[in-house]
């Protein structure tokens, strides 16, 4: 622990470490603004305070000089619940330690929580926020089989794959990880707000900017930043082939993390992305034990429970799962050569109940598992 | 002198008893109207002196002054003509008085003194008779739908003289009228939208037909092109015939809004208004006595096309008339209660392009959806029974064979109704979707798989107890159809496969 720290009790960052976030978050603007080129965003998070002010504040350099001599912590907006963590701390996860990760966390959840949920093995599940149903579906039921084998499940907070992965960890009551783009109080919209409140129940939200800020595309960069260094493994579950998209894919391979992906069809355009990860060498996840092995090792807490489901079906069940994971997907196509329609309907209704469908859009069912035998 | 005449007048859905008492007294000569009259019962003097001229009778050149009793009712309309024309005529000693007390004088008189049928023959029809008077002397054009009525005396007359006529102690005219139990106009009627026409979509129209089967309130979810409309349409093929208590009930309402005149009404009401439809539109009261499409849908379908296009507190005004089956109005200076028990069809996009779930196609935001999502949940998914999915891949070949024709559905809707209201009728329901908690535990029984089936479902979170009773509801529609008196896994199975859930999209995230 450095000598600054822990110079005003209740709070675990030193001041240097809130001057540094103080900073950043009146830099927004420019960061913004240089936000669209990814690397040079890494460089300059990397460099110092007073190199960081000569390189961006321009006009108003001398006037951010000044404040940024007299900062004080009060100049900071403090939000109740909330608490700060520095590198100098010693529950700071050591994952973000190195000289690019962020210097310090605004926490919601309580400090010592985000230590025990880094402490144990994370996996950030990312993708596309205009998922389909089927990345929600996977994202939910891999985030549901990690969280239940006692991985920490980490994401955004934004929509599409980042609801899913939380909402499915929070159906087997485990904490999860959100990294927020902005203030914590601010960057979360009106409608996730049930979705964070029960996120920071039971796990732990954290944000670099200080409380208050707002921002746009910088703060999801900086956000996939923290993201994959926090993460052991990063899912990529879906992905448009932009850049943008496969952003946190790229960023967690260059820093030596192991990226995975899950395959879609290749005729959908939702997961281009993923296959392209997938092409370039990304490890193939089908569901919750894939990510385990890569994770683990092939002899780690494997979750075979979903199959063990599978292989007790009953024959006509089993057929009837397997035809819905071929394509055959709603009750229209499912009758079209001839078959009893009440008996399917039964049967599409009982998989449902057994947890092994959900419907999907359009009056579509999906398999919540991956076939793997 | 002073003479006194019944008739009736119509406000809302509801009539109110007129007396119309007349006073001729020497004096400067005129003609006074008093007791709330509107415009139309105003002009009535002009058209009452120039029939009594044209009849051959003499207008008393003298005072008169006609008040319409009770003198706080609005009254409103051309039907008081005749009364006021007869009272004025016994009053001055053209005719005898005694037989207005027992008969109800309702037209519309023309100048030539010949009377016009007026709208509302039936409801008159009815509090007739239950104002305990004898006989009601109408036009020939309308009283086929009085005669529906037992228990009265219905004379037609041609004119102001047949009236007097009949004053008198004489009898009416003899004049053509249509037969009124409308099989005649069922026979002439072109053949509509038939089930037939439809390719494909079997899903659907197996779910529409358990729809039809309970009066289930219903919601086809589909993109642009898969036929919501074209299905929604022939909805009204598949529905039984009125009952002839439902239609006496349809015809009063219809016949007072003078969509349906003559006759008794041969097949349910189908309305289905533009969605720029203002909520008073849909529910009544925009004017004193306005009755709204949900009434005029009264044992019949109210079908909304583009659900989510719909003003929100249009769609929060059905949320009364969807629970009770009826309407309370209350306005400024007048309030009413009208029926309006009706099956729901409604249709609409599945997101605001209308792509969602059909690969790729659809672009809306996640924002997109939510809004679009939150138009419609709340208050009106709270209260629909089945959701029906149409994809856009079942379309079938053209050439393919229908499923089934509207004629074989309408039968087996038609076995199902007649079940259910076996069961049901001794509550005061007749069909599936109207019964409430206790008729569920009382006649939904469940086999044991069926049992589990509902409670794992429960157990699950995949049903509130409010999405319980719907299933409930279903599945015993469902059975009914298959003509089980037990409900077993399948009629389950087909229920939970076509609930409502709380959002349209199946269980995205959060």
């Amino acid at each position: 622990m450095s000598a600054a720290g822990q110079d005003q009790e209740g709070s675990s960052a030193c001041s240097s470490c809130l001057r540094r976030s103080w900073l950043l978050a009146e830099l927004n603007a420019a960061l913004e603004y240089l936000c669209r080129d990814r690397g040079r965003l890494g460089e300059l998070l990397g460099l110092g305070d007073e190199e960081l002010l000569r390189a961006l504040a321009g006009r108003r350099r001398a006037e951010l000089e000044s404040s940024y001599a007299r900062f004080e912590r009060a100049d900071l907006h403090q939000m109740p619940g909330a608490q700060e963590v520095c590198r100098h701390h010693r529950s700071y996860p050591s994952a973000l330690r190195d000289p690019g990760g962020p210097r310090m966390l605004n926490v919601a959840g309580g400090v010592e929580r985000l230590r025990g949920l880094a402490a144990a093995p994370t996996v950030a599940i990312i993708g596309s926020a205009r998922a389909t149903d089927y990345g929600v579906e996977m994202a939910r039921s891999i985030a549901r089989g990690l969280a239940a084998s006692g991985v920490t499940v980490a994401s955004g907070l934004s929509d599409g794959i980042a609801v899913a992965a939380h909402a499915g960890a929070l159906e087997v009551g485990a904490g999860s990880l959100a990294v927020m783009p902005g203030g914590l109080d601010v960057a979360c919209p009106a409608r996730r707000r049930s979705l964070y409140r029960r996120v920071t129940r039971a796990g732990s939200a954290v944000a670099e900017l200080p409380c208050g800020a707002r921002t746009r595309r910088f703060g999801e960069v900086a956000g996939e930043r923290t993201l994959a260094r926090l993460a052991g493994l990063t899912v990529v579950v879906e992905a448009h082939d932009s850049p943008g998209e496969l952003a946190g894919a790229r960023l967690a391979d260059a820093l030596g993390r192991t990226v995975a992906a899950v395959p879609g069809r290749v005729t959908s355009r939702a997961s281009s992305g993923t296959h392209v990860l997938l092409m370039e060498g990304a490890h193939l996840v089908r569901g919750p034990e894939d990510a385990l092995e890569l994770l683990c090792g092939p002899n780690g807490p494997g979750a075979h429970a979903s199959n063990a489901a599978r292989a007790e079906l009953e024959p006509r069940l089993r057929t009837m799962l397997e035809k819905v994971g071929a394509g055959s997907d709603t009750p229209e196509k499912l009758t079209a050569d001839g078959e009893d329609a009440g008996a399917v309907l039964l049967m599409l209704s009982e998989l449902e109940l057994m947890g092994l469908l959900a419907r999907g859009d359009g009056g579509r069912y999906l398999p919540r598992y991956a076939l793997i035998e | 002198m002073l003479a006194r005449a019944h008739t009736f007048t119509i406000e809302g859905l509801q009539t109110r008893h007129v007396t119309v008492e007349v006073d001729v007294r020497p004096g400067l000569p005129g003609f006074a109207i008093v007791g709330l009259a509107d415009p139309a019962v105003r002009e009535a003097r002009e058209r009452v002196q120039a029939a009594i001229h044209n009849s051959g009778y003499a207008f008393p050149a003298r005072r008169i002054t006609a008040n319409l009793a009770p003198g706080d009712v609005p009254k409103a309309g051309p039907s008081l003509d005749l009364a006021i024309a007869c009272a004025v005529l016994a009053a001055s000693g053209q005719l005898p008085g005694e037989r207005l007390e027992t008969h109800v004088l309702f037209g519309e008189l023309a100048l030539d003194g010949e009377v016009r049928a007026c709208q509302g023959t039936l409801a008159v029809a009815q509090a007739t008779r239950e104002a305990g008077l004898g006989s009601l002397v109408l036009a020939a054009a309308h009283a086929s739908e009085a005669r529906l009525i037992d228990g009265i005396d219905v004379i037609t007359v041609a004119g102001l003289r047949s009236a007097t006529r009949v004053l008198e102690g004489g009898s009416g005219d003899a004049l053509p009228e249509h037969p009124a139990d409308g099989a005649h106009a069922l026979a002439m009627r072109p053949p509509g939208p038939d089930l037939s026409e439809v390719r494909g979509q079997h899903h659907a129209i197996r779910a529409l037909v358990v729809g039809a089967a309970g009066a289930h309130n219903s919601l086809l979810s589909g993109p642009p092109g898969t036929g919501k409309t074209m299905l929604a349409q022939r909805m009204a093929s598949i529905l039984p015939s009125l009952s002839r208590r439902e239609a006496i009930e349809v015809t009063r309402i219809h016949s007072i809004t003078g969509e349906l005149v003559g006759r008794l009404a041969s097949d349910r009401p189908f309305r289905a208004p533009h969605h720029s439809i203002t909520a008073a539109g849909l529910i009544g009261g925009a004017r004193r006595g306005w009755v709204g499409e949900v009434v005029l849908a009264h044992n019949g379908v109210l079908f909304l096309d583009e659900l989510s296009e719909f003003a929100r507190p249009t769609l929060e005004a059905l949320r009364q008339p969807l629970e009770d089956g009826r309407v309370a109005i209350v306005r400024a200076r007048h309030s009413a209660i009208y029926p309006a028990r009706f099956m729901l069809l409604a249709a609409t996009n599945p997101c605001p392009c209308g792509y969602a779930g059909d690969g790729d196609r659809c672009g809306c935001s996640e924002t997109e959806m939510t809004r679009h999502r939150r138009r419609l949940s709340g208050p009106l998914l709270d209260r629909i029974d089945l959701l029906v999915h149409l994809g856009r891949d079942c379309l079938h070949d053209l050439n393919a064979t229908p499923l089934t024709s509207s004629a074989k559905a309408r039968e087996r809707v038609a076995m199902a109704r007649e079940r259910q209201a076996a069961r049901l009728s001794k509550h005061g329901v007749m069909v599936n979707a109207q019964m409430d908690v206790g008729m569920l535990q009382r006649y939904v029984r469940l086999d044991s798989r069926s049992e589990a089936m509902v409670r794992s479902a429960r157990e699950s979170g995949l049903l509130s107890a409010r999405g319980e009773h719907r299933v409930l509801r279903v599945a015993r529609t469902i059975a009914d159809l298959n003509g089980s008196e037990r409900v077993r896994a399948r009629d389950i199975g087909g229920a939970l496969a076509l609930r409502a859930e709380a959002s349209l999209a199946g269980n995205r995230a959060a």
